[in-house]
């Protein structure tokens, strides 16, 4: 097991270098001049060079890039150029909102989906599968910003249930939460249903209710936790889904975090800003996937002994 | 000296009496910014690049400029200048103290105003040689050359005077933890991005004498929302979660028209809806070209279908309060498709089959740039039909609103759909300037005449009177050149919950800005 996941953390280095490389590159390549935010339109080519110097903009791509990883990796991301804070300050201000929002969204998404799924799966082809298969649709196809639009519209406006927007308290947790949540929701019900289904026609289920024990130990206990091998696969990788689906809700409901300092960077071109957030979410989905290779690896053997 | 401390306790009895029956509630408030003024980073005046309605009530300004764009005293209670513009005397209020105690003085102006030049704005006091404190409450700017702009520069919320002790001690932090003005409102807490809190000021006791009440404002704690999805705003607005938006985007006018306990609360507009022609790019190098374009707008139709007749129509390129937008009549632009047909025929352009005018072969087909907000797609949709319907034949083409900047500097651009908020004259410079050609001056419009009356406009005025004829006559010449045409002038409009504040009938100022508050009051 231990070798299992020194393999494993040592692919993430690749991975990470090429996904720092083409986060800072998408930057540059992209019109806009962040140095034009920072100047008043008809100064002096000197006070330009200046101020791109100071930033390090006027040396070569490949030595910027240099620069900005080596700092990366020492934890330094930088001075945004707009704010003159240090960058990761800034992220440590609103990362802890972010975690927060995304991590409420994936337990709303792993504890509903696979109720979900389970009742989908017992159901089968009768209208509760119908209808929560139905539902499963329509939640995942929806747009998120629309979705917590509505929310606000039904439950802030016409019930006053939940405050509009903002962070303060847990009730203004709530909407955001079920918006981001419900993607999550629908897939991991889907993927549910299906891993039951697919597992409760297997061999051992049958020899199971051969030696007699009740249905419902066979469901819960032995059905449930071989189906849950792909469930955790998508819910892993649902963590990075989950911080990215949040920039939009995050500027929807007006709430601190990655999101809503990435728009906001990216509309002033704040180059150390949006590289320090993308880095952020990219590690995520990173972190995600090798948590979901772990734990799968932990569930079932066969998983470690074709890696070692 | 006897007079002063009559004064000092005349002016303290008032302030008592004023806080008396107020201190029994507590008045409490929440506003949301307008979505322009989402992410300051700070609260200090001397780094802000932008600023947000929330300076102006931590801060105080010398003098303060009413809706009409006069100007009247707030902490300088009377100025003089001198006869050829080169000196300015300031008299300040007695008594004015920052929120940590220390007093406000001639001499902490004259420290200001060193600071200020190393400050982002500090092209505001270019002209500006030096700044002397003649006694405690006296203070001389001597000028490098008139500035007849400096009272409009001390009125800007730029110009905000904080406490320059404060600032050095402080360093990076100032701002961030702790903001010391001598505004009616401290600072409590700042969360970046999200709120602001303000507490009142129990000892403000020298408003401007725009507002009615002279004491401590109304509101005991007032807090800034920053919210920055306009819809999302205006949810808050309605379910009750907000008391006030200070700027009501015109898509929700008529929204709050059909909801019984919102109100709206007239602020003069400041921004100016117009189309840059690029002078420099075939056909538009034909003034002839210029002019039919630029008369083939319809702005009245503009103004009632687009924009369901709120706010009015623009004939040149100044808002209407400014003196220097008053042009003679028949320099105005105003909507004209005969003449515009007649221009085009005579330059050339004959209409063919389909409706588009064609010259040696070539269509008079032109880009027509945006950006992406969605005001801007449906105006330009509209002037692209009407600059249709005489014979052009516009191509729009749509930029995210953050990048649009970086392609006008590319000199691609034909014609344009934009606007520009501000309310001086001195902005026909900014956009029309030769030397800032691309942006802001995406017109590309460089003329000799022009650069000769803008030079005279920007530094060859002693006085007011002759700043005001000078820059009428650098727009009127650059209007007559038809490097752009008007569109629409909006008003401003803060929307607010009438069930529970009561705002004034006349909002003195360019904004809501401390003055304003001064006389909103919670209703219990």
């Amino acid at each position: 097991m231990l070798i299992y996941l020194i393999k494993r953390i040592l692919l993430l280095a690749p991975v990470f270098l090429a996904v720092s490389a083409i986060i800072f590159l998408i930057l540059h390549l992209i019109p806009g001049d962040p140095v034009d935010n920072l100047l008043k339109v008809g100064s002096s080519a000197a006070k330009r060079a200046e101020i791109e110097a100071r930033y390090g903009l006027d040396r070569p791509l490949v030595v910027q890039y240099g620069i900005w990883l080596g700092n990366v990796l020492q934890g330094d991301l930088g001075t945004s150029i707009v704010t003159r804070r240090p960058v990761s300050q800034l992220i440590g201000q609103t990362l802890p909102h972010s975690l927060q929002l995304g991590g409420l969204a994936l337990l709303l998404s792993s504890v509903v989906g696979v109720l979900l799924g389970v009742l989908a799966a017992r159901a089968r082809d009768r209208w509760p599968d119908r209808l929560v298969m139905g539902g499963v649709l329509l939640g995942s196809t929806l747009p998120s910003f629309w979705i917590g639009l509505i929310l606000i519209l039904v439950f802030s406006v016409q019930l006053g249930w939940f405050p509009v927007s903002g962070a303060r308290g847990w009730s203004s947790l709530v909407l955001p939460v079920i918006t981001i949540g419900l993607g999550g929701v629908a897939l991991v019900a889907r993927v549910t249903r299906v891993a039951m289904i697919d597992t409760a026609g297997r061999d051992f289920v049958l020899l199971l209710h051969a030696k007699g024990l009740p249905p419902g130990r066979i469901l819960w206990r032995h059905v449930l936790r071989h189906a849950m091998i792909p469930v955790v696969t998508i819910l892993a990788l649902r963590i990075g889904w989950i911080l990215g689906g949040a920039v939009t809700v995050e500027y929807v409901f007006a709430r601190p975090g990655l999101g809503t300092t990435l728009i906001k960077a990216l509309n002033q071109h704040d180059y150390p800003v949006v590289q320090a957030c993308l880095l952020m979410l990219a590690i995520a989905v990173m972190l995600g996937t090798l948590l979901g290779d772990i734990i799968q690896a932990l569930m079932d053997p066969r998983v470690r002994e074709a890696i070692t | 000296m006897f007079h002063t401390v009559r004064r000092h306790l005349i002016a303290g009895s008032t302030c008592v009496a004023a806080l008396m029956p107020l201190s029994l509630w507590a008045q409490e408030a929440v506003f949301v910014f307008g979505s322009s003024e989402v992410g300051i980073p700070n609260y200090n005046p001397l780094t802000a690049v932008n600023t947000n309605a929330a300076f102006t009530m931590i801060y105080d300004t010398l003098i303060e400029q009413d809706g009409d764009l006069s100007f009247h005293p707030h902490l300088a209670e009377s100025w003089e200048e001198a006869p050829d513009g080169k000196a300015w005397v300031f008299h300040l209020k007695p008594g004015i103290k920052f929120h940590n105690g220390d007093p406000l003085t001639a001499d902490t102006i004259v420290q200001w105003i060193d600071m200020f030049r190393s400050s982002e704005n500090s092209y505001m006091v270019d002209n500006v040689e030096k700044v002397e404190a003649v006694d405690e409450t006296t203070v001389r700017f001597v000028m490098k050359n008139p500035d007849p702009n400096l009272l409009y520069n001390l009125s800007s919320s730029f110009m905000a005077i904080p406490n320059p002790k404060s600032v050095t001690e402080l360093g990076e932090d100032y701002g961030i933890t702790e903001a010391v003005g001598t505004g009616p409102f401290r600072l409590e807490s700042f969360t970046l991005g999200q709120e602001t809190v303000l507490v009142r000021n129990d000892d403000y006791a020298w408003a401007s004498t725009l507002a009615e009440n002279q004491g401590p404002p109304h509101i005991a704690k007032l807090t800034f929302r920053e919210i920055p999805e306009d819809s999302t705003a205006f949810l808050e607005l309605k379910s009750g979660g907000v008391d006030a938006l200070l700027s009501l985007p015109t898509d929700y006018l008529g929204e709050i028209t059909a909801e019984p306990a919102l109100a709206l609360a007239k602020i003069p507009g400041q921004e100016v809806y117009y189309m840059p022609i690029n002078v420099t790019k075939e056909p538009f190098t034909d003034i002839r070209v210029r002019q039919a374009a630029a008369l083939a707008i319809n702005q009245d139709e503009i103004l009632k279908n687009v924009f369901s007749s709120y706010g009015q129509a623009s004939h040149n390129f100044l808002i209407s309060a400014l003196p220097e937008s008053k042009l003679d009549p028949a320099l105005n632009i105003s909507f004209d498709p005969d003449k515009a047909n007649a221009l085009l025929d005579e330059a050339g352009w004959v209409k063919g089959a389909d409706g588009v005018r064609e010259k040696d072969g070539a269509k008079l087909t032109v880009a027509l740039w945006t950006q992406s907000d969605s005001v801007f797609r449906r105006l330009t949709e509209v002037v692209q039909a009407e600059l249709k319907s005489v014979g052009f034949d516009p191509q729009i083409q749509t930029f995210d609103s953050s990048v649009i900047r970086d392609e006008y500097k590319t000199g691609e651009q034909q014609l344009a759909v934009r606007s520009y908020f501000w309310n001086n004259a001195d902005i026909v410079d900014w956009f029309f300037g030769g030397d800032r050609v691309g942006y802001p001056n995406i017109s590309m419009f460089n003329d000799p005449k022009a650069e000769e009356l803008r030079a005279k406009a920007m530094t060859g005025s002693a006085t007011q009177e002759e700043r005001v004829a000078n820059f009428t006559a650098y727009h009127a010449y650059v209007t007559s050149q038809f490097p752009y045409a008007p569109i629409y002038q909006p008003e401003q409009n803060m929307a607010f919950n009438k069930d529970r504040l009561v705002v004034p009938g006349v909002i003195h100022g360019n904004s809501i800005t401390g003055t304003v508050v001064q006389d909103i009051s919670v209703k219990e």
